[in-house]
């Protein structure tokens, strides 16, 4: 299951820093994430991702959080209560904190990121649970790339590409940090499509994903996002092959758009 | 062999039940096919040699009652988010520890509103 939640946001992975024209703060867009289930795709969960201004004394930040969350009929079987956070500069969606906690049938595991921009470098703490209840800490100092953002910020950042001018075949390189590990995202632009979506047929932007330095998606065109063709690009629809099978993720609501 | 196909039809007819009464309802509909191929095979022999139908009229039964209830819960039951009381509890407090961490941080080159 942690293999479907990471392919559920590495589906969207992108770690330009250009300027933010396309998240505000305020925004909630909702997904319904679905399984292949011996051929039948069955919903099962409700993903969302919301944007919110958050002030601190030096400084005004962009707070986004995913969260994913499984539908009351599988809670018994496999409950799932997942929270992704990254505190960002709301003009280039630079990450400043990041934080993972996650609740997967019994498994618990957070992580936090606080990124050193000048140094380039991560000061990472994981926390796990033992099977008494107890936690255990580990803290590690991670080098990383200029411009390497955590799954969040990179879900986010995607939307600032500039894709309207992009030609069918471009291709967009990016470095995500996920588990203390950096990993290479290559997004292959597929060109145009029209999608009947819960919010309206869209002209969308149509992406391909692989991560080079990983099987988590697997194969060269299983792994699509389609972004609105507008100011906001919204993600409106995204299909992933993983390990463990095949899902998607359909848009269900929108609100507090930016343009 | 009429037994065999009488078997396997009631072996998937239960299935099909059991998964339409789960959170798995979707899947029924996989099983009830083959129950009701089966069911069928089974009844066109037993027709040709003019023998009981019981056991087949059960497996038709009882595919029947899991289709129905597959196709209600996929037309009329909304899938909503269970209770996430707990969840909430943690944004509220990772939301408030995030505050103090960002305070301790060097944010010189953000844009300060």
């Amino acid at each position: 299951m942690r293999y479907l939640i990471v392919a559920l946001l590495v589906c969207y992975a992108n770690l330009l820093t250009a300027q933010n024209t396309a998240v505000s703060s305020n925004e909630k867009l909702t997904f319904t994430a679905a399984y292949n289930m011996s051929g039948i795709m069955t919903d099962l969960a409700e993903v969302t991702m919301e944007t919110k201004s958050v002030k601190t004394s030096k400084a005004t930040l962009l707070h986004l959080k995913c969260k994913a969350t499984t539908y009351s009929k599988w809670d018994n079987f496999f409950k799932i209560r997942d929270l992704y956070e990254s505190y960002v500069s709301p003009t280039t969606l630079k990450p400043y904190l990041y934080k993972r906690d996650i609740n997967e049938g019994g498994y618990y595991k957070f992580m936090q990121y606080t990124f050193k921009h000048k140094t380039n470098t991560v000061e990472s703490l994981k926390r796990k649970r033992r099977k008494d209840g107890t936690t255990w800490d580990e803290k590690k100092k991670i080098s990383i790339n200029s411009g390497t953002n955590d799954i969040v910020t990179t879900i986010y950042s995607i939307r600032n590409l500039n894709l309207d001018n992009a030609s069918s075949g471009k291709t967009f390189n990016l470095k995500v940090i996920f588990d203390n590990a950096e990993y290479n995202i290559t997004l292959i632009y597929k060109g145009k499509e029209t999608l009947n979506t819960a919010i309206g047929n869209k002209s969308c932007h149509k992406l391909a994903i692989q991560v080079n330095n990983s099987n988590v998606l697997q194969g060269s065109s299983n792994n699509l996002l389609w972004l609105t063709a507008d100011a906001n690009k919204i993600p409106v629809y995204a299909k992933f092959k993983i390990p463990v099978g095949n899902g998607e993720l359909k848009i269900k609501s929108a609100s507090g758009l930016l343009n | 062999m009429k037994t065999l196909f009488r078997i396997l039809g009631l072996i998937a007819a239960i299935l099909a039940v059991v998964l339409s009464v789960l959170p798995l309802s979707n899947l029924a509909f996989i099983p009830a096919i083959a129950a009701l191929v089966f069911g069928l095979i089974a009844f066109l022999m037993a027709k040709q040699q003019q023998e009981p139908r019981k056991s087949i009229q059960l497996i038709f039964i009882l595919t029947i009652i899991a289709l129905s209830l597959a196709t209600y819960k996929s037309i009329f039951s909304e899938s909503e988010v269970g209770n996430t009381e707990e969840l909430e509890k943690t944004e509220q407090k990772s939301e408030e520890e995030a505050i103090e961490e960002l305070e301790e941080l060097d944010l010189d080159d953000i844009d300060i509103e």
